[in-house]
């Protein structure tokens, strides 16, 4: 049993290992939290995807993104419903309308305190929602009037919530203006609201038609097409390809419309994280952020294991003088930067799981600690110490067992 | 001898003639710091032996360069002129790996005690053993008997943080013995520790010398302990002034001493005198001073034996024999006047000689030499 040398120093001088941790610790919550955004972003993106019922999605070729979904003709959803292995084929519309904070009941008249805000609205048939979750079905059975509409808990609390916090059963019976007409809210659901607006609520297909106006209802946003069970989603998605036409966003004159594509549920999220993590700015500023914070580790414990080797060096040098080679003491020195990692991370990844229920809590964001996430950070934490570890190597290669004499 | 180099008497080159294997062999030695303009030489044409078992103690002002050679010899430092043999190694031009397994029969006591913090005193020796590859249980027991040896049996497990300056410094002297060095150097082993201590340190070494064959060189001011050296080697100004082979100085004091004419002289007096004598050796039936030649040289024998022969009218008469601790030739030297004798080897010889000027410079320093210079005379017929 070899003398744990990296273990004892590390152990040894608790100061210095506390900064060290402390340093490492700082770095891998600020990894952990970008990584955690980052995810957010990409579970944002789509959740609302996540709790519809679909196996292929119809949806325009010029659709940017949940919020900028585009149209095409209602038909083309009908046209799918004829295909034999088609089980149902729902129209789905979604658009961004706005949304004015309700009146607080004790307001007095003459100080309407409204704010416009962006919403997303969603509308579905009541007598068969497109949802998977047995709640939202139930709730939206209850759209039966167009003036009635679900509010996502999740909104924001500009939307203006009798505490002041979160929409809750309190806000049953709230009326208040969405578009240009009057709405009341009838039930809360749970949906999450997306990164292009602060909230959503759900009304019937006619209550969508009053909040967006501009869209004629014969022109839909999405199509939810279920499938027969044991139907091959795949093989599927080419016949209804083929019946629809191979989508095109150029107008020239066609035989076929071209004017649908038909994805896969795998597509559709695949997508939809592509867009709002690659494309978008907010994806690379969270992956950016990484490169920051793995930079400031770095600095940090480049700091505390150079700082450490001036203090030894003395000792090195006569490890060196006894005939210790150069890799005995990098391997030391990498161990005790390894051995950093490990220490700092187990308690920054304490502290990054409260610090995502409480930034979940707060922003309504989807802050889930998955263990690839865990693993990820793990493996750069390692690799941050390991990268100090080589730069301070350099100062130990410096001890020159001659200056011992 | 013409033509060759004289020897110092000193140097104990001819002590009983055994040729002991050498664990150092420095020849022609020239360092130099600094590259260009800046360049410097710090060593001079520097020759030293050392012979296994040998304690030597190296001394000179601080800026002699002792150091540079010590660390020469420890492989710390890269030779550029010159040959050094270190346990048979050539070090001019050796190999990177050649190094590192050489340094592994190598012990060093730094004059910093450069102890790891992190671990107690028996870790800190024992990163000497595991290297060495020592087996675990003798490994074991060599910490324990050197840490016990040096007083700190009681301390095994303790970190250098509950160790006095003294007690560190020991345990970084076990941690360059444990893996049963062939050779150690040691700058100032002795500095931080109290005569006591001091002394079990160096008792160790002795110890170490005799029974395993270790070669101990160490660079000390500490007079307390000049007593242990086998060879005290002076460095100024990067030449090596004197290399003393102690025992043989002091037996070439014994033998002076017993000559009259220097009886009353200080020790020191004595071994300065030890100093300026040169290395002579002779064969059997060479004649080493001839009767009427112009006396130049003071003989001491160091070993062999040699007649005396006075000739008289033509007629050679053997009038006595002399050995090994006995002199001849002084009397020529002190009246100026040729040989009274002369002298053949009957042995192979080897002779201590000092010359006239040095010799009559010794004379006058002795207060009873008027006395001594008639007793002598009148002794002699």
């Amino acid at each position: 049993m070899k003398t744990p040398l990296a273990w004892k120093n590390v152990v040894h001088n608790k100061v210095r290992t506390a900064v060290g941790v402390a340093g490492v610790g700082f770095a891998v919550i600020l990894i952990f939290m970008q990584m955690g955004f980052k995810g957010a972003v990409r579970k944002t993106a789509t959740q609302i995807y996540d709790a519809l019922e679909f196996d292929l999605m119809l949806r325009s070729p010029l659709y940017l993104h949940l919020t900028e979904p585009s149209t095409f003709p209602r038909t083309r959803v009908f046209q799918a419903a004829s295909m034999p292995h088609v089980a149902k084929a729902r129209p789905f519309y979604l658009g961004l309308s706005e949304w004015q904070r309700p009146q607080r009941p004790d307001s007095p008249a003459g100080q309407w305190q409204g704010d416009w805000r962006g919403i997303i609205t969603i509308g579905v048939d009541p007598h068969d929602p497109p949802f998977i979750p047995a709640e939202l079905r139930n709730k939206a059975a209850q759209l039966t009037d167009p003036r009635f509409v679900l509010i996502d808990s999740k909104s924001k609390p500009e939307f203006g919530p009798v505490n002041g916090v979160q929409f809750t059963e309190q806000d049953i019976g709230v009326e208040t203006v969405l578009g240009s007409d009057r709405v009341r809210i009838v039930d809360v659901i749970t949906l999450g609201t997306g990164l292009a607006a602060n909230g959503a609520c759900v009304a019937n297909i006619e209550g969508f038609a009053r909040a967006c106006p501009w869209q004629p209802l014969d022109e839909v946003n999405f199509g939810l097409i279920v499938l027969q069970p044991g139907v091959n989603a795949a093989t599927a998605k080419r016949q209804l390809q083929a019946l629809l036409g191979t989508p095109t966003t150029s107008s020239a004159p066609s035989a076929k419309p071209a004017d649908v594509e038909v994805l896969a549920r795998s597509e559709v999220v695949a997508r939809e994280e592509y867009r709002w993590v690659v494309q978008t700015p907010l994806g690379q500023i969270f992956n950016f952020g990484v490169w920051i914070a793995l930079f400031v580790g770095v600095a940090i414990v480049y700091q505390v294991l150079s700082t450490d080797i001036a203090n030894m060096m003395g000792e090195y040098a006569t490890l060196k003088a006894m005939g210790y080679s150069n890799y005995y003491l990098a391997s030391v020195v990498l161990q005790q930067s390894v051995l950093l990692a490990l220490v700092g991370y187990v308690p920054s990844l304490a502290i990054s799981w409260l610090l995502y229920r409480l930034v979940g809590a707060h922003s309504g964001l989807p802050m889930i600690l998955t263990w690839q996430i865990a693993a990820t950070v793990l493996a750069l934490a390692v690799l941050m110490c390991a990268l100090s570890g080589m730069a301070a190597l350099k100062k130990l290669f410096q001890a020159d067992p001659a200056d011992l004499f | 001898m013409p033509g060759t180099k004289p020897i110092p008497a000193t140097s104990g080159v001819f002590t009983d003639g055994r040729q002991a294997p050498k664990s150092i062999k420095v020849s022609k030695l020239n360092h130099y710091f600094g590259e260009g303009e800046l360049r410097k030489q710090a060593l001079y044409d520097n020759n030293l032996e050392v012979k296994r078992g040998e304690i030597v103690i190296m001394t000179g002002p601080s800026g002699s360069g002792k150091t540079t050679l010590l660390t020469l010899i420890g492989t710390l430092r890269t030779v550029q002129e010159g040959s050094l043999k270190v346990l048979g190694q050539e070090l001019h031009g050796a190999t990177r790996d050649d190094v590192v397994r050489l340094r592994r029969e190598l012990g060093f006591i730094f004059q910093a005690h450069n102890l790891f913090e992190s671990l107690t005193a028996y870790q800190n020796v024992n990163m000497a053993a595991e290297l060495a590859g020592m087996d675990r249980k003798v490994a074991n027991d060599r910490i324990e008997y050197l840490l016990a040896r040096l007083g700190l049996g009681h301390r095994i497990h303790y970190k250098p943080k509950s160790l006095s300056g003294g007690q560190k410094q020991r345990v970084a002297i076990a941690r360059g013995l444990v893996h049963q060095p062939k050779l150690v150097l040691a700058d100032e082993p002795t500095a931080a520790l109290d005569e006591k201590s001091g002394r079990e340190v160096v008792t160790l070494f002795q110890e170490l010398a005799r029974d395993e064959g270790c070669t101990i060189v160490m660079v000390t001011h500490d007079n307390r302990i000049l007593d242990v050296a086998d060879r005290i080697v002076n460095m100024v100004d990067g030449r090596i002034r004197s290399d003393v082979a102690v025992h043989e100085t002091s037996v070439i004091c014994e033998f002076l001493r017993q000559f009259p004419l220097f009886a009353d002289l200080q020790t020191s007096t004595l071994s300065e005198v030890a100093d300026k004598m040169m290395v002579e050796d002779a064969e059997p039936g060479d004649v080493v001073i001839r009767q009427g030649d112009p006396g130049e040289l003071f003989y001491l024998i160091r070993s062999g034996h040699v007649d005396v022969i006075v000739e008289h009218d033509g007629d050679k008469k053997k009038v006595a024999e002399l050995g090994e601790g006995q002199y001849f030739g002084e009397a020529a030297l002190l009246r100026d006047e040729p040989r009274n004798a002369t002298i053949v080897a009957r042995s192979k010889c080897v002779f201590y000689t000092l010359g006239k000027a040095d010799f009559k410079d010794v004379l006058a320093r002795s207060k009873s030499f008027v006395e001594e210079l008639r007793t002598v005379l009148a002794s002699r017929t």
